[in-house]
């Protein structure tokens, strides 16, 4: 009897008893998708994303550059601050360095500790929140409390202090923002277990002898999953900015080349005065990935939960 | 009251719990950190004698547990020693800061609360209209803009293009210092109209959203219609429906405030504020570690007592909340 999971809104019960509730999950993501693809703006987001994604994984046919390399002149000098030109089309840097590059670059950066630290934080936040809140007891007292003295960390602060006691690193940061994440996921999966183990679909895996174990992770488990991807989305958007910020205020990874690297060497050369072309391109890209991600995740809020859907 | 009382020492219980969490962390935190303290005073001159010397006078030598019990004590009293740097109490400089950080986050507070409630309300009474709609769009995109970008575009379009405000910092060289003469000084509020600004772009988008959905609920109350039956004229009803969509916003006050706190580091560097967040970048640049110390220590303390004031606000402020 292992195929009674799944809960009951999702399809009429003999579709769900033939499919078993990972199939379910499955084509549930099928129908989201459908109906994101009918709101405009999750559209718009999602090409805005499918753009970066292709500026990474062609970063090196599209760069004219390396991350570290200097632009020489006709005339055999490093171009340095030069503005927007044929060979150049963004400018070059106080190290004469191509921002065009730079920025190209720097989209590897961000969908890197984007995705790794937003999966890497669901993952952790999803399994406390479903092992919290199906055993209950001292167990859950105990991930709860966790959860409470992470809600109390300062995130900048915190990581700007870790990040000074090692050396910069990219492992580093993401480390700290999966710190940072996961709490907020953890007690969303929570609440949605505490009503989630009350349903009859629960009761019958257990009536018919399924392990805590099984029903935990086949029957409960993939309903939780929709809510798991919308922290997805949002811990990506949350993770870029936070590693654009730290990067900002000088606690980024010095070997790679990121857009919040290039917002602080910028803004140290004054270039905010002199050189807008510097400037612009790392502000803008980052502005327009964290709003597409943005648009997304609250396109797939509504489809989660339909009361925040307009009239 | 009894479920009150008894929730409010839980709730004060868990606070203890978790300022005990953090600091034995930041303990630990610093224990790591590179180089001896003694070092940043003693040049080459010295004799090991001198520098052990040295280490006995400050407690270095001690066992680490009885360093320990020495700090939570210093830290729970707000006795942060002396700056490495600055020839000051560490204490004082935090209460300047602190200063500083307030006069920078309470002004963008108060407008960002007043407007957004006003617009979200309007917006939310006129369900579907354009202005809704109009709102809604500039809120959500408001909000989803990283906002020490906006800071950023906001010097160079404002301060250096256009020239029409002071590129940073609270006042002119030669300015008022005390916070009161700088609160009665013109010199002091252009200086923070830019950095208000950007911060009230994005708070604002909260109370708007927030006002606007809680009032799409009331609007359909029934104690609307009895208004209007008594006859009140519908500004008046919007007034009412406002009061009770309040509720939830007080909430959201003080956990705005937390977070305006911890994300107030990036304008107080783009906008050279000597606040706290500040000082904390450049006392991990000088390796003034205690300094470091105690702004860490100040921000987790104002976030947590903050969220204390969110969840105990919640229930005296809305008496249909049961402490179960």
């Amino acid at each position: 009897m292992a195929g009674t999971g799944s809960g009951p809104a999702l399809a009429p019960p003999t579709q769900v008893r033939a499919l078993g509730p990972w199939r379910a999950a499955a084509a549930q993501a099928r129908t989201t998708l459908r109906i994101l693809a009918a709101d405009r703006s999750a559209v718009v987001g999602m090409v805005v994303i499918g753009a970066f994604v292709l500026v990474a994984l062609l970063a090196p046919w599209i760069a004219p550059y390396g991350p570290f390399e200097v632009a020489y002149a006709s005339d055999g000098g490093v171009a340095r601050l030069s503005p927007p030109s044929a060979s150049n089309p963004f400018g070059t840097t106080n190290q004469g360095m191509d921002v065009f590059s730079q920025l190209v670059w720097g989209t590897r950066v961000a969908l890197l500790v984007g995705l790794v630290s937003a999966i890497g934080s669901v993952i952790i936040g999803t399994l406390i929140g479903l092992v919290a809140g199906y055993f209950g007891g001292w167990t859950d007292d105990v991930l709860m409390r966790l959860t409470d003295v992470a809600f109390g960390i300062p995130f900048l602060p915190f990581a700007m202090v870790v990040i000074s006691i090692s050396r910069p690193s990219l492992p580093l940061i993401i480390v700290l923002v999966v710190f940072f994440l996961w709490r907020t996921t953890a007690r969303v999966i929570r609440a949605q277990v505490l009503s989630l183990k009350e349903r009859p679909f629960v009761w019958a895996a257990r009536a018919a002898g399924a392990s805590d174990f099984k029903i935990l992770f086949r029957h409960v488990a993939p309903n939780a999953l929709p809510l798991s991807f919308l922290y997805v989305a949002i811990g990506v958007q949350t993770a870029v900015m936070l590693e654009a910020g730290l990067s900002f205020l000088g606690f980024g990874d010095p070997q790679v080349q990121s857009w919040g690297i290039m917002l602080n060497a910028a803004f140290r050369a004054g270039a905010m005065r002199s050189a807008w072309w510097w400037v612009l391109p790392p502000a803008l890209a980052l502005s327009a990935f964290v709003m597409a991600v943005f648009m997304i995740s609250r396109a797939y809020e509504e489809v989660l939960n339909p009361r925040l859907r307009k009239a | 009251m009894a479920g009150f009382r008894r929730y409010l020492i839980r709730r004060l219980l868990l606070l203890g719990f978790v300022l005990w969490c953090i600091l034995t962390i930041m303990f630990a935190l610093f224990q790591l950190l590179p180089g001896d303290p003694t070092s940043m005073f003693v040049d080459s001159n010295f004799s090991q004698e001198m520098i052990e010397r040295q280490k006995q006078l400050w407690g270095l030598a001690d066992p680490v547990w009885l360093q320990y019990l020495r700090y939570l004590r210093n830290m729970l009293l707000f006795d942060f020693g002396q700056s490495f740097f600055q020839n000051e109490p560490v204490r004082e400089i935090m209460v300047d800061k602190m200063v500083n950080t307030t006069l920078m986050i309470v002004p963008a507070l108060i407008v960002s609360v007043i407007a957004g409630t006003i617009v979200g309300a309007v917006a939310g009474w006129r369900r579907g209209g354009p202005f809704e709609r109009l709102t809604v769009g500039t809120s959500l995109f408001l909000h989803s803009a990283p906002s020490f970008v906006v800071g950023i575009l906001a010097l160079m379009v404002f301060s250096y293009q256009l020239q029409w405000l002071p590129p940073g910092g609270m006042v002119s060289l030669g300015g008022p210092e005390s916070a009161w003469e700088m609160l009665v000084s013109r010199d002091f509020w252009t200086h923070l109209a830019l950095p208000c600004l950007v911060l009230v772009s994005r708070e604002i988008t909260g109370p708007i959203l927030l006002l606007r959905s809680s009032m799409l609920e009331v609007k359909g109350s029934d104690f609307l219609d009895i208004l209007r039956a008594k006859g009140l004229p519908e500004r008046a009803i919007v007034v009412h429906a406002t009061r009770n969509a309040l509720l939830p916003l007080v909430t959201y006050i003080a956990v705005m405030t937390a977070m305006l706190f911890q994300g107030q580091v990036l304008l107080e560097i783009i906008f050279s504020w000597p606040g706290v967040g500040r000082e904390l970048v450049q006392a991990l640049n000088d390796l003034d570690y205690p300094v470091a110390q105690a702004a860490l220590y100040v921000m987790a303390l104002v976030t947590l007592l903050l969220n204390l004031v969110a969840d105990l606000l919640y229930g005296v402020i809305d008496p249909r909340v049961t402490y179960e």
